[in-house]
């Protein structure tokens, strides 16, 4: 399962000019912008930071988070998972799921911590501990 | 019995001083209160003791303080899980909070059907009511979900608590 499958296959986005394959203290990241768009598969080792529009399945080793504004039809798993914007789609943190003021997030969910912020929107079941784990980024 | 105004609905809630607004329950469950079964209010409930079954309210429901409630929840205005409550059961609300640290699993609804809250006894669909004998279809609906449900985890199994639809039919 830790075939890199990035595939960006509209636009070709998370230009890389000045964060868009970043590393920052070390760790990388992957910053889509709000006009940017990716379908496919990405299997990513760092962190990403969804804004835009997304589809498809990001499975990410460090955080990721959907901005506000973006619309995203993904599946996600990550360490940590920062929703603001739309998400549709199934969401496993392996450590905590934040849903902010504005997030809307329908799918089914599987965390070890949640914090839902008053505002937000949230259609799906939700399944709480300990996270199976094979590794994913290798 | 019109003259007794507003104060006739606060007469379920227990006055104990803990901020009941006009017309409105305000129900407090302490640490060391225990409910099993289903519980119907017209205001708001904080649930910091123990809750074994079905939840339905009006307004506001706040489970923490060690509060732990296993059971389907469903609240018109906000529900609250904070870091120290849990909550083991679908939940049906406008408005959702789970704080940090919170224990939850369930399943989530959210959204406009919630303006209409089915009293309890009414969840029983009424579509087209004159096809079949009433008491045939009854019979069956109210054996399944007794029979189908797997106990909750934690809890004894022999003690299932009985759902909603069959509250109010049998007596």
């Amino acid at each position: 399962m830790d075939v890199q499958e990035a595939v960006a296959e509209t636009t070709p986005v998370a230009s890389a000019e000045d964060n868009g394959d970043a590393k920052r203290d070390g760790q990388r990241k992957f910053t889509m912008g709000p006009n940017d768009s990716l379908e496919g598969k990405l299997v990513y080792d760092g962190s990403v930071h969804v804004d835009g529009r997304a589809e498809g399945e990001f499975k990410v080793t460090g955080n990721l988070d959907v901005a506000q504004g973006a619309t995203a039809r993904i599946s996600i798993e990550a360490a940590n998972v920062t929703v603001k914007g739309q998400v549709e789609g199934s969401v496993t943190a392996r450590d905590k799921l934040t849903l902010g003021k504005n997030a809307r997030l329908s799918g089914d969910i599987v965390v070890r911590r949640l914090q839902i912020d008053d505002g937000a929107s949230l259609n799906g079941h939700v399944r709480m501990g300990d996270i199976e784990q094979h590794g994913s980024g290798g | 019995m019109s003259s007794t105004g507003p104060a006739a609905r606060n007469r379920t809630a227990a006055p104990a001083g803990n901020g009941s607004d006009g017309g409105h329950s305000s129900i407090v469950l302490g640490p060391r209160d225990r409910l099993v079964g289903q519980l119907y209010v017209e205001g708001d409930l904080r649930v910091a003791g123990t809750v074994e079954g079905g939840l339905e309210v009006t307004g506001s429901v706040e489970i923490d303080d060690g509060g732990r409630v296993t059971g389907p929840v469903t609240a018109r205005d906000r529900l609250v899980v904070g870091r120290s409550g849990s909550l083991m059961g679908d939940v049906h609300v406008a408005r959702l909070v789970v704080q940090d640290g919170a224990t939850f699993s369930g399943k989530v609804s959210m959204g406009k059907q919630v303006e209409a809250p089915p009293k309890a006894v009414e969840q029983v669909h009424e579509a087209e009511p004159a096809i079949k004998p009433i008491e045939a279809v009854k019979a069956p609906e109210a054996a399944k979900p007794a029979a189908a449900i797997k106990p909750p985890p934690a809890s004894r199994p022999g003690q299932t608590t009985r759902p909603p639809e069959t509250k109010g039919r049998r007596r």
